[in-house]
């Protein structure tokens, strides 16, 4: 996890101190903790909720947590990857939550094989927009902020062979949406 | 020939070996179509790498900050308070029951004992909410933050009250037993009117 640790130091050159701080009950402290991980954490939580309210709720629900379980956090790990932990299990919740209908199951259900047809080329922003809540959530954690399907599984409460196929199923439908499919 | 799944690919691109994954490779190794597909599985990961990266439109540090101020002063409270009122409450009882020249039909000590049950209930509908693990508005965080420490005020009022006099006249207990039931009241109002409002 290098690059959790290089966030830490870009994001809070100061982290042993604030920390420290923070767990002294030093609100400043915390605030100052916000600010460096907000974009982060909110950018993570908008990847995987579907609303951007949804979103700024999981950002407020993951730094109250923070606030609350400093003192428990142990400065094994990185403070980014504990801090963005949190938010995972957060975001991943809030979708629990809402049981958010399966956007593009219901479109296939609608279109039938039409769509297979059409070839329309999305944006990626607007395909990944488009994928289920669970499998977005698979992709944003695995492709990009670089968790294992075990660790994903565990967030999620599934196996890794979950984690794996929804992996591979978002990519099917990514490569169809995106028109990748006709490139030689 | 057939070609590599989207499962293997995707499997490809793991760190380790699994079953299956070396006569993947090996076909991968023989065969232009899969090694384009596996390139522009790679593409498309760098690019969700590189999506912009997204922004709160509006600050939630000051609503987060109340609510964990309100909640650490109500695990405060409940800390200290709940040893110490569940004294002070013995203590009330003890004089409003007990071998004290009072008349048994004494209506104050009868309406110092529905005003302690009433408190209990809002405290238990309260803990029932569990408004420590809601997400609450900068307002209402503020309003239930404010309702708490005069709840907290009344508290260390009424264990001073019982606990440094000798005999607490039950109409000061009552006052302060029914102030303390005012503002629970309040408490409860704030947090299931904002549920209502919410829709939650």
């Amino acid at each position: 996890m290098t690059g959790t640790l290089l966030m830490d130091s870009s994001l809070l050159a100061n982290a042993e101190t604030v920390v420290a701080r923070a767990r002294a009950g030093d609100t400043r402290a915390l605030g100052e903790l916000y600010r460096a991980f907000e974009v982060p954490v909110y950018n993570l939580a908008r990847r995987i909720c579907r609303t951007t309210e949804d979103a700024e709720d999981v950002l407020q629900e993951t730094f109250f947590e923070v606030c609350r379980s400093i003192g428990r956090y142990r400065e094994e790990g990185s403070l980014w990857g504990w801090i963005r932990t949190i938010a995972a299990s957060k975001a991943l919740m809030r979708l629990r939550r809402n049981k958010y209908r399966e956007t593009d199951e219901l479109h296939d259900e609608a279109v039938g094989h039409k769509r297979e047809d059409t070839h329309l080329r999305m944006d990626l922003e607007a395909a990944l927009e488009r994928l289920s809540e669970t499998s977005r959530a698979v992709v944003w954690l695995h492709d990009v902020e670089g968790y294992t399907h075990e660790e994903i599984a565990n967030m999620m409460g599934k196996t890794p062979s979950f984690s794996k196929s929804q992996l591979s199923r978002a990519h099917a439908r990514l490569r169809t949406w995106l028109g990748e499919e006709n490139i030689p | 020939m057939t070609h590599l799944t989207m499962d293997a690919l995707v499997g490809l691109r793991e760190p380790g070996t699994e079953p299956g994954q070396a006569a993947a490779r090996e076909h991968l190794n023989q065969c232009a179509h899969c090694q384009a597909e596996l390139q522009r599985l790679h593409q498309r990961v760098a690019r969700l790498k590189a999506l912009p990266t997204l922004r709160p439109s509006r600050d939630r540090w000051p609503e987060t900050k109340a609510r964990f101020s309100a909640d650490r002063r109500r695990r405060r409270t409940r800390a200290v308070g709940l040893s110490g009122l569940g004294l002070a409450a013995s203590v009330a009882l003890f004089f409003a029951v007990g071998d004290l020249p009072r008349t048994p039909d004494d209506p104050t000590t009868d309406q110092l004992s529905q005003v302690m049950e009433r408190s209990s209930l809002l405290e238990g509908a309260i803990s029932d909410y569990n408004p420590g693990g809601r997400v609450l508005d900068g307002r209402t965080a503020r309003i239930a933050g404010e309702l708490e420490d005069r709840i907290a005020r009344v508290d260390r009022q009424l264990e001073a009250t019982e606990l440094l006099r000798q005999q607490p006249d039950d109409r000061d207990l009552l006052k302060l037993w029914r102030e303390r039931v005012g503002l629970l009241d309040a408490l409860v109002d704030v947090h299931v009117t904002r549920a209502s409002n919410a829709g939650l």
